[in-house]
């Protein structure tokens, strides 16, 4: 499979602020790729490198092994749905879908036609006439889609995307833009901060902290085997434990990661450790144990329908071998 | 807080006196233009009359100063307009070392005495051996000009926010095509009201103009050498109608253009 995007050692620097620094990458053609992390945290720089509105201080991009050096953002086949969707407000809808085929060239009816052809793909037939200001935040987000996607980009841009939209929309959206990617089979590349999102859409992800990829990998590798502290704190909240508290618990003297879901509670048989109740929070599918052990305060989920202990209890810690994972220093 | 109670009568009262004494003069200004009496401003005037329209419109020394205000009112807003745009398309989108300062450089003219830019424009001419034309009114005039068109157009591409023009550049348009397709059409309402807050300044400046007119005159100088000389005072006021329409209805047009354009960028959002 050939790279449909390239970083090789790119660095953005401003000032003394180092946004991206020292970054390799290859996402590959037709894949959906997630950038995750916290704000700040370099992944919104590197969208902004790759669509060209941001220069790299240092290294080299290649999109289709086309070095990008100095290829403006308007000659790129790339094309980005906003954050904020940026809509021309003083056009129609219609007009917004067309305008890439309008600053090409294409005649009226041509581009009118396609864009009627893209408003139906992100299902929004009959809107053609009506204005941005006239469209709720779910309508005006398929409108930024249609508009980036009638150029035919062979790497669509999405940068946080979903993060206006309400819970409920922002289901029925990951759903239909992984089912749009993979009908159209061109290289999505999605910026985010919610790592549900990006757990559940990606084919793979990369975890950005510090201006540095922390771990790329598939979701259940990032998921599963973090590589670092940062990953396994970050990407679904796991317990991390110091290289003592590893030992104590059993393993060698080094970092690792104990997801709340693989620890279960028990009153004595089995267990490997044991914990004092702090706080208890019910999250509906099941509920939230903090547990005082070994000096560190340790997370465990309990299923809805399983025996929760009360505050101030002492419970008994078990997990397979298996689920303690082992990481790097960092 | 709002507050259905009334507010106190005396305060009515001076809020009241404040804009008849604003206001009031301009009244009499437009009533002396009916006035039979035409050495002196005798109050009240002893009978009113419309001959000094007529006598207005067949003098032959108002049309060539009307004209000449016209032609430099036109010619330093178009200017403004142009490169006001552009100053503020750049001071808009840049950040550089010593933006604030350039900024407060391009806004000074029209916070700077009129008096002050008159002399330097003057001297400025006689140092380059400039003679005095049109030009050189249109010049002076277009100090302030450009200001009040940057004002308009960078509080409207401020409004108008980065993302839609890297929108526009990323579906696949040049500058030029951003230009015209996405900036000019949202910039288009704040641009007319500055043009015309331009002209309306322009037509009636006088003293920038003194400085830099010559032998010619525009028609408030025209007004001004009118004034001191008693016979057919009435005419002045007549032309004084004329400048006041000329003036105010562009400034009212840009109000209302300026205010629309707010409503319609709420409704954006």
């Amino acid at each position: 499979m050939n790279a449909a995007v390239e970083f090789q050692s790119v660095s953005r620097h401003f000032g003394t602020v180092r946004a991206v620094d020292r970054v390799d990458l290859s996402i590959a053609e037709g894949s959906f790729f997630a950038m995750l992390g916290p704000s700040g945290s370099g992944k919104t720089t590197c969208l902004r490198l790759i669509s060209g509105f941001e220069k790299p201080t240092a290294g080299a991009i290649r999109i289709f092994g086309e070095d990008m050096g100095d290829v403006p953002p308007n000659r790129r086949h790339v094309n980005t749905v906003f954050q904020d969707y940026a809509l021309f407000p003083h056009m129609n809808v219609r007009d917004n879908v067309a305008y890439g085929l309008m600053v090409k060239g294409v005649d009226r009816r041509a581009r009118h036609g396609k864009a009627e052809e893209m408003l139906a793909l992100v299902k929004l037939d009959g809107f053609g006439d009506r204005k941005p200001a006239q469209l709720s935040g779910g309508q005006r987000q398929r409108v930024a889609l249609a508009r980036a996607l009638v150029n035919e980009p062979r790497v669509l841009l999405l940068d946080e995307p979903l993060g206006a939209l309400d819970l409920k929309l922002r289901e029925a959206m990951q759903d239909e833009l992984k089912t749009l990617q993979q009908r159209l089979g061109i290289t999505f590349v999605f910026v985010t901060h919610d790592q549900g999102e990006a757990l559940s859409m990606a084919d793979r992800v990369a975890v950005f902290n510090e201006g540095r990829i922390a771990q790329v990998g598939t979701p259940s590798e990032v998921y599963d085997r973090p590589a670092t502290r940062f990953v396994a704190d970050f990407v679904g909240s796991s317990n991390v434990l110091s290289p003592d508290l590893t030992r104590a618990f059993g393993g060698p003297a080094r970092w690792a990661s104990l997801r709340p879901e693989s620890i279960r509670l028990t009153d004595g048989a089995g267990a490997r450790a044991s914990g004092r109740v702090t706080a208890l929070r019910y999250l509906g599918s099941g509920t939230r144990v903090a547990l005082e052990a070994g000096g560190q305060e340790i997370a465990v989920l309990v299923p809805s329908g399983g025996a929760v202990p009360g505050v101030g209890e002492v419970a008994g810690l078990a997990w397979d071998a298996a689920a303690l994972h082992l990481m790097e220093e960092a | 807080m709002h507050s259905d109670a009334r507010p106190p009568l005396g305060l009515t009262i001076a809020a009241i006196g404040g804009l008849l004494f604003l206001h009031l003069p301009i009244a009499l200004i437009f009533l002396y233009a009916f006035t039979t009496e035409d050495r002196s401003y005798q109050f009240p005037p002893p009978d009113l009359t419309l001959k000094w329209f007529a006598v207005a419109w067949n003098r032959q020394d108002i049309w060539p100063p009307l004209y000449l205000s016209l032609r430099v009112a036109a010619i330093a807003s178009g200017m403004a307009l142009v490169l006001g745009t552009l100053c503020a398309a750049a001071m808009a989108r840049a950040r550089f070392f010593g933006r604030d300062t350039v900024s407060l450089l391009v806004i000074l003219p029209i916070a700077l005495p009129g008096i002050i830019t008159g002399m330097s424009l003057r001297s400025a001419f006689a140092i380059a051996d400039i003679p005095f034309s049109t030009w050189t009114i249109v010049l002076g005039h277009a100090t302030f000009c450009i200001v009040i068109v940057y004002n308009n157009a960078v509080a409207r591409f401020r409004r108008l926010g980065a993302s839609m023009l890297e929108a526009s550049a990323d579906l696949g348009a040049n500058s030029f095509q951003t230009f015209r397709h996405v900036i000019l059409p949202n910039l288009g309402s704040a641009l007319l009201a500055g043009g015309m807050l331009a002209f309306a300044l322009s037509f009636d400046e006088v003293i920038v103009t003194t400085f830099t007119a010559g032998q010619q005159s525009t028609l408030p100088i025209w007004m001004l050498n009118e004034l001191v000389r008693p016979r057919q005072r009435p005419v002045t006021n007549v032309v004084a109608i004329v400048v006041f329409t000329a003036t105010f209805l562009p400034i009212l047009a840009a109000y209302y253009l300026t205010r629309g354009g707010e409503e319609t960028a709420g409704g954006g959002k």
